[in-house]
């Protein structure tokens, strides 16, 4: 009997809720023309799967070739978090010689859905590509104000002191994708650490491997959403 | 999953922007502070003349806010870029909507500057061409002077704004800045304006605008003080990024910067310089001219310590 009484009172307060929230949210939805047409655009993500990258460093190299970088100026970086390289103390335990499991980070662009370089750039250089929604520059508006540099909570974005404005890793937007090709250190790498497709498409690889994966963002209170999703190594060792 | 995968390196090698940015805000602020100051004391005792002090104030205003321009235009990659901020906006930018206000403000203070200074030019047979084009100014003065005290106060509060959209960095990131360097850049501005008046535009050092001025002081930089006490409290029980951002304020060269700099020169200095002396040296010019370089020196360490320290101490 009880449970029949607040269940009515639950139904009918939950038909209050949805007449008035409709009256509210029925203005927005016809005003936000741009969210509705976002579902049919694709949303590339990349996967970088920490279990499986062994730090070969061969992504970052390719990356280089592919995107014309002057030296010491990469788009992308492993940041070595522990396990012992021969000669090198580790960073985890300080020890030269350890037994833990080495782990690195892809350190590059996250890809923000929310991206902060792209609400401060002064004159739109650091844009959202039309068609992919991807984050990449104009290199031809940009002033150089590296605005973006500072503004990047993941300190992702640089100088190309050859051509003097600011750059991010755009998943090859121009050197790869343009020729339906993927990303150069997806095609590079040999362990299979890199995944890339459109999370918008359930039938992708991504899309499934994202499914079936626990993947985390890094710095997600900065509420920028990345696109760059990470499979950390969770044990700690035998 | 807390913390379950980070990372420490970043690809920029370095702060975004270093110390002519710091310049670039100090400038900025000592004009828009002048000026709002000189405009302010002007209509508040309905003064109809060109005083020393409201002279001294547009000449300030409008060198300060050239240097500052030149600043922000040799810290781009390529100088030559420049136009491009000219050429191209976006209005989510806080820089670009400061771009539109001061395209509008650095002219304004141009033709305050060519207001003020009538006297000076027409006793210069070179500069006769300006005079038909300073009578045709006069006649929309009121409402240029509206304008330019309320884009003055905008350019001050805009330095804040713009590196407070800064996320990273806790220091930065914080929505008192705005208010601390419009406080920061009256005080100063003020000092400098007052001290070009008395040098160079023979202002009397015991004047009622300087009376007024001396008086406003100690307000301002009260508020100034409270505005730095909000910030470092902030962080000091923020969160954890806060809390490790609060390091800048007892550790690193910078420290010194600010408990020397800010805080000893820059309001030590002055009080000190007022109220610590026989008033025989607190009313002479020896003091009037030390204390005014207080203000300014501490304003330049409060601009150096804010975008140095605030980048140095990034989550």
């Amino acid at each position: 009997m009880e449970d029949a009484v607040s269940e009515n009172i639950e139904r009918r307060r939950f038909l209050k809720c949805l007449g008035a929230s409709s009256l509210i949210i029925a203005p927005l939805g016809c005003s936000s023309v741009k969210e509705e047409s976002d579902a049919n655009k694709p949303h590339y993500v990349m996967v970088f799967d920490q279990n499986k990258c062994t730090g070969c460093g061969e992504c970052k190299d390719v990356c280089n070739v592919t995107n014309n970088l002057p030296d010491g100026k990469s788009r992308l970086i492993m940041e070595q978090q522990s396990g012992g390289v021969v000669g090198s103390a580790c960073p985890h335990c300080g020890k030269t010689d350890c037994d833990c499991e080495r782990k690195y980070v892809r350190v590059s662009c996250q890809q923000c859905k929310n991206a902060p370089c792209v609400t401060v750039c002064p004159t739109g250089a650091a844009h959202r590509d039309e068609k992919t929604g991807i984050v990449t520059m104009d290199k031809a508006k940009c002033a150089g104000c590296k605005y973006c540099i500072g503004a990047c909570p993941y300190d992702a974005r640089f100088i190309n002191e050859e051509t003097d404005v600011a750059e991010n890793c755009d998943f090859c937007l121009n050197t790869k994708l343009v020729n339906g090709e993927l990303p150069a250190c997806v095609q590079q790498c040999r362990y299979d650490a890199l995944i890339f497709g459109d999370a918008n498409d359930p039938n992708s690889y991504v899309s499934k491997l994202l499914r079936v994966k626990d993947s985390v963002r890094i710095k997600p209170g900065f509420g920028t959403e990345p696109s760059l999703r990470y499979i950390p190594i969770v044990k700690l060792g035998v | 999953m807390d913390g379950t995968i980070d990372f420490t390196m970043g690809l920029s090698q370095g702060i975004a922007w270093p110390w002519p940015i710091a310049v670039y805000l100090f400038f900025a602020g000592i004009s828009g502070g002048a000026l709002a100051t000189a405009i302010f004391v002007r209509f508040y005792k309905k003064q109809t003349v060109n005083t020393p002090f409201y002279k001294a104030a547009a000449v300030i205003s409008f060198v300060t806010i050239s240097l500052g321009m030149l600043c922000l235009v040799l810290d781009l990659t390529n100088p030559l870029f420049f136009w491009r901020i000219l050429v191209y906006y976006n209005f989510t930018s806080v820089m670009s909507i400061g771009v539109i206000a001061l395209t509008v403000y650095i002219p304004l203070t141009a033709i305050v500057a060519l207001l003020a200074l009538e006297e000076e030019l027409r006793s210069i047979p070179a500069l006769k061409v300006l005079l038909p084009i300073i009578n045709k100014l006069k006649a929309v003065r009121k409402p240029i002077e509206v304008l330019v005290l309320v884009l003055a106060l905008s350019v001050c509060a805009y330095t804040g704004f713009l590196i407070s959209a800064l996320i990273r960095f806790p220091i930065i990131n914080t929505s008192v800045l705005p208010a601390l360097f419009i406080a920061s850049g009256i005080s100063a501005g003020a000092a400098s304006a007052k001290m070009l008046a008395v040098s160079l535009f023979k202002e009397d050092l015991h004047s009622q605008d300087m009376k007024l001025l001396h008086g406003a002081e100690w307000p301002i930089m009260f508020a100034e003080a409270m505005f730095i006490f909000m910030i470092v409290t902030s962080l000091m029980t923020g969160n954890a990024g806060a809390q490790s951002a609060f390091a800048a304020f007892h550790s690193g060269e910078w420290a010194s910067v600010f408990w020397l700099g800010v805080i000893g020169i820059g309001f030590a200095g002055p009080l000190l310089l007022n109220f610590a002396t026989s008033k025989s040296f607190s009313h002479s010019a020896k003091a009037f001219y030390a204390s005014g370089v207080c203000a300014v020196t501490g304003m330049m360490c409060l601009r150096l310590f804010i975008l140095y320290a605030g980048q140095n101490f990034a989550i």
